[in-house]
Parts: structure tokens; C-alpha cells; sequence
């Protein structure tokens, strides 16, 4: 394989790598500089820089509403929507290789209710069942990630589906069969291997499909911490006149971060597709 | 005819299923309609009296049995903060929704697929490669980050358009604006990668060696592609559901979404029952026109 690397996973490897360090940088700062591993540093509050604006009263971007340095305030939350987004996609990426392929190979009741399920949660606005699921568990960490798992299979199981049925099909399948490979062999040795491919690009996608989802939800007021990006934009929304840097200082930032996963994810894409070359 | 009748089925199943799931998981989480609406100081005795006067004394099946058989008369209730009927407040705010969602759709749609195929056409040539930044960008801007900017831009800097009112023509472009920009950067993508598909291959070639002008087959390609795009709206149709109830928070427009999401922060039950029960049966009717018009246009989508 002499494929080089395409122009937009070294760009999109190159910003992503930038808010790696950003939020190590942060880790480190929070835990081991300002503050210590039992009591974590906390932005603090203060009436006297309340809105202020970038570079002024010794503060690098300037305070948010409640006088945060809003550096450290971004800093929070990208540590933050980054936990929960890698946390969801792997949970969502596991069940839906595992229903994906459990719709192709299982009996026929298990396909019907498949298909059912499926149809219920996509007609559904996943919104609506994020708020309902945050309902019942209260405005938790746990409650935010249960929602947006429940939300988010059915993206990962429609993809698996698709690419067990085409892997099933293919010879060297047949002739693993042939030699009597188990069932549980066959999935985990042979299926897996030959998906993966594919449900990287769609997990490195999915990711900064899950960052605006949580924002979202903390836009409309059902985050699970005040640090979430999308609170502080509804926040940071209703002192559009006063202060315009904290929205704009914030809808760069995670544009930034989504520009990066999904330049990865494209050239991702393009490097694995054989298709292409 | 019976694959009709099973398509059928099959959507009055997914309804009902729906329908039923939103009934028991509203009324099963926390919170109680009747203490927010006669507030803390509520006595016991008129706490029960509204209750049984709502109907929410009795056992949860009898309600959901009250509230089918009222659904089959049409009947949607009456809300429970100030007793309004449902039917009539739904349709007073259908329309803003309505023309938010549908123009945001038609322009997307007819946006993307026209650049899409002009990009697909001049293939990693200089529009292709700038549309394929623009279509970066537009998609990294989620919807509430968007408007806020766009709001600065056109409102504050440039004075154009007001921030949120609702009433004339004026004030639609704004959410409008935010709702397009996303949706027909992802339209046209699709549009040009199954354009490129389609380009690439053999029928084209043997139209191209037989003589056929540029245009006509320009034509006849996008008549293929255009199930894929369908398919692509109809799936983007329920991320448009919720950016329209975004959106409408954001700008203040008094539509489905924003009754909805009030509808659920005060837990009553008929309005978001209500909006649920509209979405679901449009949702289900778009989905079936457009397989249906998918199979009319391609009929090997038949499967």
C-alpha cells in the first residue's frame, strides 16, 4: 500500500491535534497547577470583569457573563463536550454494529422489530426524546449520555446492517463457513474486521455530529453542566449587543473543533474508499 | 395494491407505536401539571378537584383508553394551563412552522441540487474545490451558533433585518437563512458525489457515443439522481423538525416547536401529545409520498 496520506487528513489531523493539546494543556492546568487532583480548579466569579472584552483586564479572551475568564470557561468545556462526545460514539458504534448485524443474520421477528425500531426513533425528533430521557434521569451526566446513545445508534446500526449484508455475501466468508467456523468466530474474526473501515469514518464523523448534539441540548437549557459550549451560547445570546465577542469567540471555537473531525473523517474517507484510486 | 395496504399498515403502526410511547414516558416522568398550575399553596381538596376534572385521577389505562378514544373522534383535548383547545391552538401555530419548514426545504433542495451538479460537472476544478470549503464551513456552523452570528451580521452591523419579530416577510429571512445554509450544504454533496456516480457510468457513455447534446444528458442524469436527493430530504426532514424548534426559540416565532418545548418544560400532556400526533402523521405522509414518487421515477428502487 504506497496511498499517501490525502491534503485533508493532514489538515484536519493538524487542527485536531491543536485542540488535543488545548485540552491536555487545560487537564494539566486544572489538576496538577491551579488546583489539585482531589480539588480540581474551578473558574472563578468575579463582578469586576464581568463582559470584559479580549485582552483586557489581564484577561486573554475576556470574561463571559458571570465575570469567568471565558479562556478558561472554553477550556472547561472542550475537556467536557469532548468526554461525552467519545464516550457516546463508542457506546453508540458498539450497539450499532451489533443490532446492524443481528438485523441481517438473526430470525425474522428480530428484523421486523428492527426495522420498527428504527423507524420510531428517526421519526421521532431526537430532541425530543433527549428532553424526554433527561426528564425522567434529571439534568445529569449520566441522564445527557444515556439521551444522546438512545438517539444515536440507529445512524451506526443502518450502516452495519448494510455492510454485513454485502460482507455476508462475499466468498471468503463462504469458505470460512465451509471449514465450519463458529457463529460467534464469524463475527468477531471476520465481520468486525471487514466494517471497520467504514464505521471509523462514520465514528470520527459521528463525533462532531454528538458535540452538536449535546450543544443543542444545552442550548435549549438541558445541559449537564454549566460549562456546556451550547449553554454558553444561549447564555452568551441574550448579550448580543453588550458583549458580541463571547458568541462569536464561542461558534469559532467548536466550529473549529467540527471542521477539524469532519476534514478528518472526509479524508478518512477518501483514503480507505478503494473506489476512488 | 397489498404492497400498498402493508406500507399502510406499517405507517399506522409506527404512528400508533409513537403515539403510545409519548403517552406513558410524558405522564411517567417527574413533575406534575396540576401543582404548577395551582402553585405550592394549593389546598388538597383543589388539587383533587382539578384533577378529576382533567381526568388525571384515574389509572393510567383508563386515561390512555379516555385518550384513544377521543383521538378516534378526532378530539385532541383541551390543555391544561387555561383549558384551550388543542385542535384550535395547534392550528394557530401550524403555519409559522409550516412556511419556516417548507420554504427552508424547497430552497435547500433546489440550491444544493444546482450547485451539487455544477460541481460534479466541473469535477476538482476551481468551483468544485471552493464549494467543497463552503460546504466545510457551512456545515460546522450548527444552527445556534449560526444565528447568532447571522444576527450580528445582518442586524446589528448592517441593520437589515430585525432580530425577532414575526408577521412580515422581513422577518422570515433571518430563521430561514439559518435553517438553508446547513441543509443544502449537505444536499449538495450527495448531489454531486451520485452526480460523479451516475457520470461515470456506462449508460452515460453509450448516450454520449450515440450523439446526445450535453444538456439532455445532463438532464437525464439528474432524473436518476433524484431519488437519492429525496431520499437525503427525507431523512434531513427530522433534523429540520428539530432545527425548526431551535430556531424558533431563537427568533421568538410562535410555532410548533416553541409550543412544544413549553409544552414539555410544563408538562402538559395534550400539547405535546398534540404536536407529537401532527408531526408524526406529516413526517409518515412525506416519507410515503416520496418513496412512491422514488419508485415513479426510478422504478428499480422497487426492491
Amino acid at each position: 500500500m504506497s496511498r499517501k496520506l490525502t491534503k485533508e487528513m493532514k489538515w484536519g489531523g493538524g487542527i485536531l491535534s491543536l485542540y488535543a493539546i488545548w485540552a491536555l494543556c487545560w487537564f494539566v492546568y486544572r489538576y496538577f497547577l491551579k488546583g489539585s487532583i482531589g480539588q480540581p480548579y474551578v473558574p472563578t466569579l468575579d463582578m469586576q470583569t464581568e463582559l470584559a472584552l479580549p485582552f483586557s483586564k489581564g484577561l486573554f479572551l475576556g470574561a463571559d457573563l458571570l465575570g469567568r475568564s471565558l479562556l478558561e470557561v472554553l477550556s472547561a468545556g472542550l475537556t467536557y463536550s469532548l468526554t461525552i462526545s467519545i464516550i457516546v460514539t463508542f457506546a453508540t458504534a458498539s450497539i450499532g454494529i451489533f443490532m446492524g448485524y443481528m438485523a441481517v443474520k438473526g430470525p425474522n421477528w428480530v428484523k421486523l422489530g428492527f426495522d420498527l425500531l428504527i423507524n420510531l426513533i428517526f421519526i421521532f425528533p431526537s430532541i425530543l426524546i433527549a428532553i424526554m430521557i433527561m426528564a425522567v434521569t434529571g439534568q445529569s451526566m449520566k441522564g445527557l449520555i444515556f439521551a444522546l446513545i438512545v438517539t444515536g445508534w440507529t445512524g451506526y446500526a443502518k450502516i452495519a446492517r448494510g455492510e454485513s449484508k454485502r460482507v455476508l455475501a462475499l466468498t471468503y466468508v463462504e469458505g470460512a463457513r465451509a471449514i465450519g467456523i463458529g457463529e460467534i468466530r464469524l463475527f468477531f474474526r471476520i465481520i468486525i474486521p471487514a466494517i471497520l473501515p467504514v464505521m471509523i469514518v462514520n465514528m470520527v464523523l459521528g463525533i462532531s455530529g454528538v458535540i452538536i448534539s449535546e450543544a443543542s441540548l444545552g442550548f435549549l437549557g438541558l445541559g449537564a453542566s454549566p460549562y456546556s459550549w451550547g449553554a454558553m451560547l444561549g447564555a452568551a445570546k441574550t448579550v448580543l449587543l453588550e458583549a458580541p465577542h463571547i458568541a462569536m469567540i464561542l461558534s469559532l471555537t467548536m466550529a473549529g473543533l467540527i471542521i477539524g473531525l469532519n476534514l478528518l473523517g472526509d479524508g478518512l474517507r477518501d483514503y480507505l474508499d478503494p473506489n476512488e484510486n | 395494491m397489498s404492497k400498498f395496504f402493508n406500507k399502510f399498515l406499517y405507517a399506522v403502526l409506527t404512528i400508533f407505536m409513537a403515539l403510545t410511547a409519548i403517552f406513558f414516558v410524558i405522564r411517567l416522568s417527574p413533575g406534575d401539571p396540576v401543582e404548577t398550575v395551582l402553585g405550592q399553596r394549593a389546598t388538597q381538596e383543589e388539587i383533587i378537584k382539578l384533577k378529576t376534572q382533567l381526568g388525571l385521577n384515574l389509572p393510567l389505562m383508563s386515561q390512555y383508553k379516555v385518550f384513544l378514544t377521543g383521538l378516534a373522534k378526532g378530539d385532541l383535548g383541551k390543555t391544561i394551563f387555561g383549558a384551550k383547545d388543542v385542535k384550535g391552538l395547534l392550528k394557530e401555530r401550524m403555519k409559522p412552522t409550516i412556511v419556516l419548514a417548507a420554504v427552508s426545504v424547497t430552497l435547500s433542495a433546489s440550491i444544493g441540487m444546482f450547485l451539487g451538479v455544477l460541481a460534479g460537472y466541473k469535477k476538482n476544478k476551481g468551483f468544485d474545490k471552493f464549494s467543497r470549503i463552503i460546504s466545510l464551513f457551512a456545515l460546522s456552523f450548527p444552527i445556534f451558533s449560526l444565528a447568532p452570528l447571522l444576527v450580528l451580521l445582518f442586524s446589528i452591523k448592517l441593520n437589515l433585518f430585525p432580530v425577532s419579530e414575526w408577521g412580515d416577510l422581513k422577518h422570515l429571512f433571518l430563521p430561514i437563512l439559518s435553517l438553508v445554509i446547513p441543509l443544502s450544504a449537505i444536499i449538495m454533496r450527495v448531489t454531486r458525489n451520485k452526480y460523479l456516480e451516475e457520470a461515470n457510468s456506462q449508460w452515460v457513455m453509450v448516450v454520449k457515443a450515440k450523439g446526445m447534446g450535453e444538456v439532455s444528458i445532463l438532464l437525464r442524469i439528474l432524473k436518476v439522481c433524484l431519488p437519492t436527493i429525496l431520499n437525503i430530504v427525507s431523512i434531513q426532514l427530522s433534523v429540520v423538525i428539530a432545527g425548526t424548534m431551535i430556531t424558533e426559540t431563537i427568533f421568538d416565532i410562535p410555532g410548533m416547536g416553541s409550543l412544544l418545548f413549553d409544552g414539555i418544560q410544563n408538562r402538559d400532556y395534550p400539547i405535546v401529545q398534540g404536536v407529537i400526533i401532527y408531526s408524526t402523521v406529516t413526517y409518515m405522509l412525506i416519507y410515503f409520498i416520496i418513496d412512491y414518487v422514488n419508485e415513479w421515477i426510478d422504478p428499480r428502487t422497487q426492491s
